[in-house]
């Protein structure tokens, strides 16, 4: 992390006097951002984790006075996974899974955050590509579209939400003076293991100046990590070890607590 | 506080209430002699782990309380070995049908109902027979009228089967076809329900065996030992849907429970406790049953999507 600043800052400093000389023609504007944790390990006491996304402008040239402000939009997303969304109904008298729509590449865990709100930032068309924002997302192919399964989408989106797995902000990127800027993402405690990838974009103008990225891993550790890999690599001997535990408690309690 | 994430489960959950959680359902088995797997399951399910889960879990802590279990019952020559094999490979055919039931009902979104549902029907009905039942026994009591004991060795249908064993401990010399059957039925409701199934098969070796009380509750337990061992292994293998770190959570609180529900149970009446549990039992299905009739407060629900399986 402090390596990441150093760098950037003497980036900051070195490059515009490169630019100075070379006069013509202005370099646009570059983006530099990293992240506090690039690995962010689950363990027992794992409750959710805030990490921080921050970064710095590179200026080409001296910004002139009458142009807009430089905007910031960070996004972080989790390994993709398919879902299914099911949708109860009512049959007779009992609420029943009914109807149901599978998304064939959902993001296990997506943060968007911005330093204004996203239509100040840019058009529509744009976020579309760059797939910012959760009416943005790219869920894969789908077994079904139209409005009903519109109802699906945004009620997966609302789920997720509700878990914090999805999140979206506006004004959560805050610049520190003219160039550093920062965003902070809370990742829940049931947030995905797998490899993350944060995208960080500069706007100005609404126009995309440039676009930095890096990555996180987030794992499982220890013991969680033991358990995990047994359960889902070797389930057999995970079974095993599970009725082995319960047998050997069992014979324990009887030891234990026995009269005799 | 004392949050504990659950590797499988991947959910956070608080150490002090799923400890209390396995003690107080200890405390309940301990007090009436019953596995209990039938009250953590559902208990499991209104505490936010997902049934499947709850049902695998439950299978596993069962495992535990039934060997101590069964070994105090061997210590007083109460377990007909050849009878429980017999129950027990029923109940390895029953398990496999059930664990590959519900995995098939997972895929199709409806495990959680079925599951729901075959608690409340099952709770429901032994419920309410249990209540029926004490409440007799109580006004008998009342009136001074002596409990009107059970007739030894009838004959019925049951004795005409082929394929006769001896089982020497019960004193019965029976087909191996009904106790089979009877196996399997326990193995199914192992693998759906998560629970031992010993509220099923008590009655059922009492009445339809005709099994001396003395070894009835001894053999159950050591069939179950089995039967919950295998749901668990198949859980484990085929549907990746146990915690092992929640199962030893479970159990841990439940040895510890149980300590004080055998106490406790010692204090009060045979029709006391049998109604006590009759409207706990109730309870959990009533409950269970509000939550499949009320309009959820969200209608739609996520799931991975089980790649392979």
């Amino acid at each position: 992390m402090r390596q990441a600043l150093l760098l950037s800052l003497a980036a900051s400093l070195v490059i515009p006097r490169v630019a100075a000389v070379a006069a013509e023609p202005a370099r646009p504007e570059q983006v530099q951002s990293d992240i506090s944790a690039r690995e962010i390990s689950i363990q027992s006491n794992f409750n959710g984790i805030e990490i921080v996304l921050f970064g710095s402008i590179d200026f080409g040239r001296a910004p002139s006075p009458d142009e807009g402000p430089y905007d910031v939009i960070m996004v972080i997303s989790g390994p993709s996974q398919p879902v299914v969304v099911r949708r109860k109904e009512r049959v007779a008298g009992l609420w029943v899974n009914g109807a149901a729509k599978t998304f064939s590449s959902v993001p296990g865990f997506y943060a968007v955050l911005s330093s204004r709100p996203f239509r100040a930032v840019a058009s529509e068309a744009t976020l579309k590509t760059l797939g910012l924002g959760f009416a943005s997302i790219d869920f894969g192919k789908s077994d079904q579209s139209g409005p009903e399964a519109d109802g699906f989408r945004s009620a997966m989106i609302r789920l997720r939400q509700e878990h914090g797995l999805f999140q979206e902000s506006d004004d959560a990127v805050s610049f520190i003076g003219r160039s550093l800027f920062r965003g902070s993402v809370d990742l829940p405690v049931n947030t995905p293991i797998g490899r993350y990838a944060t995208q960080v974009y500069l706007f100005r103008d609404g126009k995309l100046l440039s676009h930095s990225q890096s990555s996180l891993q987030v794992h499982k550790v220890g013991f969680e990590r033991v358990v995990y890999l047994l359960a889902f690599r070797h389930p057999f001997i995970y079974g095993v070890l599970a009725v082995l535990m319960a047998v050997t408690s069992g014979l324990a309690a009887w030891a234990v607590f026995r009269k005799e | 506080m004392l949050q504990v994430y659950l590797p499988v489960a991947e959910i956070s959950v608080n150490l002090l209430v799923m400890l209390g959680l396995g003690a107080a359902v200890g405390f309940l088995s301990g007090m009436f002699g019953v596995g209990g797997g039938f009250l953590l399951t559902p208990l499991l399910m209104f505490s936010g782990i997902p049934p499947a889960i709850a049902v695998a879990t439950g299978a596993n802590q069962i495992v535990a309380s039934s060997v101590s279990g069964a070994l105090v019952q061997w210590r007083r020559g109460n377990i007909d070995f050849r009878m429980g094999l017999v129950l027990t490979v029923g109940g390895v055919v029953g398990a496999l049908a059930g664990v590959r039931l519900v995995g098939l009902l997972s895929k199709a979104g409806q495990a959680d109902l079925f599951i729901s549902l075959s608690y409340v029907n099952f709770l429901g009905v032994i419920g309410s027979l249990m209540l029926i039942e004490s409440l007799r026994a109580i006004a008998r009591a009342r009136a001074g009228k002596p409990a009107t004991p059970r007739k030894p060795g009838q004959h019925s249908w049951l004795h005409g089967l082929p394929f006769k064993m001896r089982f020497h401990r019960s004193r019965l010399y029976i087909s191996a076809i009904p106790p089979l059957i009877l196996g399997v039925i326990v193995g199914l409701l192992a693998a759906i329900l998560g629970a031992g199934g010993g509220f099923i098969i008590v009655p059922a070796m009492i009445y339809l065996l005709r099994m001396p009380t003395h070894v009835v509750i001894g053999t159950s337990l050591f069939q179950i030992i089995f039967v919950t061992a295998i749901v668990t292994l198949l859980y484990a293998t085929m549907n990746h849907s146990l915690d092992a770190v929640l199962a030893f959570i479970l159990v841990i609180g439940g040895v510890i429970g149980g300590q004080f529900g055998a106490h406790a149970g010692q204090r009060l009446k045979g029709e006391q406790l049998r109604l006590l549990l009759a409207v706990i039992v109730l309870a959990v299905a009533l409950r269970l049953l509000i939550g499949l009739v009320l309009r959820p407060a969200d209608l739609f629900s996520l799931a991975p999507v089980m790649v392979g399986a």
